[in-house]
């Protein structure tokens, strides 16, 4: 074994929040290494770039990485009353390379759940102290939206005008004035206009699948040329097998294997984790040693527990007239937060969001609702390019029960074990997704539909991995302090989703790179404490 | 892939179970491209096209789904993936088996109504194998650019959207007026938490 250069930090994970932090630390002078399991994506294998974009997305872009299974996937299986579908990628980008797009602020009553609802958790920092970085985010990312949106405190204004909303757009605009509801463009993480060196989108559609034009901000496109012009050393095809500690206790880096499967030893000042609400949980379980026989950072036993994934669904409301559902950014028209807040009258607490999508694509239309046999044309005709949907986001509350754990009968080409997810809706998301459904209909009915269907609420979209790891005040009750450092180990820090103590009931993108660039400016600004008795210290 | 939906439900893919979803994530073929079939024999070559005609027929300006390739496509598909191989053998001799009892001729022989009618009991004895020529016919259908024109023509649904993109209307912020004077819809949180409305 070979121990390597010191840095001043090691990041382990380059995906949303490891690649925000790579660049926001090395752009103030901090030597960093990152060690990402996942490699490059090469553009030219983009789902998108092919006519056949569709059936590639079912194969080597699958998001289920039991199916897609790259190298560097780890095996994932779902148990529980309501099993997940996991979706996320190990790549350069993280799972960002086949998201959406859709990029929320939090609201400022997210953070403090426990002391106003009396459920889950209240997160040990408030809407004021995110709201900076998530300013500074928006900028890096190139978000299009529109500030003034009345579900959320003053902002400064969005880098990018939103997306063109098009005639599902519309045709939601008009329900919600009609039922006389909120609504606003949905914010998105995509360049509409060109952007520090990134082209317009060219409303290609489907982001998911990739995006050619690289208008879609995925982290390996934002933050990453960045950090390495910054001279940030990215290692790829670096499956970490656990955190390595010193005698004192702190954390000294990480051993991993590399390409060739030799095992290497990454060394700094500073570890921070960042591999996904379920690849942290992982390394931080794989991560024992006599003085953590459960796990590192794990001695309030909630390593894994409180696994949140949203309450999601879609409906999708049949219109008479055509509505050109193919044209735009998939989630790029107009979104609801009239549920948002708790309401008393409602039988549940927390609220959800409605994203107004376009039409289903043929593939996916035609597997949804085109029955084989000489009826499969007259099926599949009555829907194409006549299909709105609403995308439907409601907060999963954190549930211990809920979790990710080691599954030692699985394992990845490495010998380190696979993840077996165990997740149970409970009755207040049960309740919340029905009228979340409901309200779905109502909005689709009101847009003019003939008829409207939904996805119900199996199984569970596995797109947003939170809480398994989380932040708080007590270290019995979290994993990780204000700042996302560990409470257990001193200089380790956990900056991803896994860190939030709730979900809230939006897309968490924008919420786990504003918090990793907090954390970053954390370590910067506090490096002092980080440098004394150690061979490597921070500049 | 990210949202479907088949009808009759959807199971989790899971990393414990012998599945063709999990053992096809890797095989790459692409939709379209020039091929003769490489591990079936060739009457069950036969037999697979005329299933995959039968799943998807022709209508309007759309082929069927055999004469799009959609047997050659599942036969590199099972080349690249050999631990599926006999779930197709075994539904493609099945469904032989039951045509030659119901209409005492070859599957690729019978007429529209027999060919479904034998379909449907084989979709009831053997759904694993259904399924999975099912999924695979459709994708080599609605991945093959002679149907997507097809489907432009005849509905309007851009085939080619993904690829090349388009121009749009920008939004129209005039539409917020009467939102943008809706009051605070977020709850401000002070030292005792009120409902800002």
């Amino acid at each position: 074994m070979n121990p390597e250069a010191d840095a001043d930090v090691l990041v382990i994970g380059s995906g949303a929040a490891g690649a925000a932090i790579c660049n926001r630390l090395s752009r103030r002078g901090a030597r960093v290494v990152c060690l990402e399991q996942g490699d490059w994506v090469d553009r030219a294998r983009l789902p998108k770039a092919h006519p056949d974009w569709e059936v590639r997305g079912r194969r080597f872009w699958a998001a289920n990485p039991n199916v897609r299974r790259w190298p560097a996937d780890y095996p994932v299986s779902s148990e529980g009353q309501d099993p997940i579908d996991v979706y996320m990628y190990n790549a350069v980008g993280g799972s960002q390379i086949g998201f959406a797009g859709n990029y929320w602020r939090m609201a400022p009553s997210d953070f403090k759940v426990r002391t106003l609802d009396g459920v889950g958790a209240d997160w040990p920092l408030d809407y004021d102290e995110l709201s900076p970085y998530y300013t500074i985010n928006e900028a890096e990312v190139g978000v299009a939206g529109l500030a003034g949106d009345p579900c959320g405190p003053p902002r400064e204004p969005l880098p990018n005008p939103p997306a063109p909303i098009g005639r599902p757009g519309q045709l939601l605009v008009s329900a919600y004035e009609k039922l006389g509801w909120y609504w606003w463009p949905t914010e998105q993480a995509i360049t509409t206009q060109a952007y520090r060196g990134r082209p317009a989108c060219d409303n290609r559609g489907w982001c998911t699948f990739g995006c050619p034009q690289k208008s879609l901000s995925t982290a390996d496109l934002t933050y990453w040329p960045g950090a390495l012009e910054n001279g940030v050393e990215l290692r790829t095809q670096a499956r970490v097998r656990e955190i390595v500690l010193g005698p004192d206790g702190r954390a000294v880096g990480a051993r991993y294997y590399d390409p060739g499967g030799i095992v290497r030893e990454a060394r700094a000042a500073v570890t921070v984790v960042a591999c996904g609400g379920l690849g942290t949980p992982r390394l931080l379980l794989m991560s024992t040693s006599p003085t953590h026989p459960d796990g590192l950072a794990n001695s309030s036993g909630l390593v894994g527990k409180n696994l949140m994934v949203h309450v999601q669904s879609f409906a999708t409301g049949l219109f008479e007239e055509a509505v050109d559902g193919w044209n735009g950014t998939w989630g790029g028209t107009v979104s609801t937060r009239q549920f948002y807040e708790t309401d008393q009258a409602r039988d549940y607490v927390r609220g959800f969001i409605m994203s107004g999508c376009r039409g289903w694509s043929p593939l996916n239309l035609a597997l949804q609702i085109a029955p084989w046999g000489s009826k499969h044309h007259q099926a599949f005709d009555e829907r194409i390019n006549h299909e709105i949907s609403l995308y439907l986001c409601g907060e999963d509350l954190p549930e211990e029960s809920n979790r990710v754990e080691l599954d030692w009968g699985h394992l990845d080409g490495f010998g380190m074990p696979g993840v077996v997810t165990h997740h149970e809706l409970n009755e207040n998301s049960r309740r919340l997704g029905r009228d979340m459904i409901a309200h779905a209909h109502q909005v689709l009915e009101a847009a003019g539909a003939a008829s409207v269907r939904d996805f119900g609420l199996a199984p569970i979209w596995g797109w947003h991995l939170l809480g398994t790891a989380r932040m708080g005040e007590d270290p019995s009750t979290s994993v990780a302090d204000r700042f996302n450092r560990a409470h257990d180990v001193p200089n380790l820090f956990i900056a991803d989703g896994s860190s939030m103590p709730t979900s809230a009931g939006v897309n968490p993108s924008a919420t786990i790179q504003a918090l990793a660039l907090r954390c970053a400016d954390h370590i910067w600004e506090s490096r002092r404490d980080y440098d004394s008795g150690r061979s490597s210290q921070i500049r | 892939m990210a949202y479907d939906r088949k009808q009759g439900g959807h199971e989790v893919a899971q990393s414990s179970r012998p599945d063709y979803r999990l053992e096809v994530g890797r095989a790459e073929v692409p939709v379209g491209a020039p091929r003769g079939f490489v591990v079936l024999d060739t009457a069950r070559a036969a037999t697979l096209k005329a299933w995959t005609s039968a799943l998807i027929p022709a209508a309007g300006r759309r082929p069927d789904a055999g004469a799009v390739g959609a047997a050659e496509y599942i036969d590199a598909t099972v080349h690249l993936v050999p631990s599926i191989r006999p779930a197709l053998f075994h539904g493609i001799d099945e469904l032989e088996r039951l045509a030659h009892a119901a209409a005492g001729r070859a599957f690729a022989e019978c007429g529209l109504d027999e060919r479904e009618s034998v379909l449907r009991q084989l979709q009831a004895l053997d759904s694993d194998a259904f399924s999975m020529v099912s999924d695979f016919t459709y994708e080599a259908y609605y991945g093959h650019p002679t149907v997507l024109a097809a489907i432009e023509a005849e509905t309007g649904w851009r085939g080619d959207g993904p690829i090349t993109g388009s121009s749009m209307t920008p939004f129209d912020v005039a539409q917020l007026e009467r939102v943008r004077k809706l009051p605070p819809r977020y709850r401000a949180i002070t030292t005792t938490p009120e409902v800002k409305r």
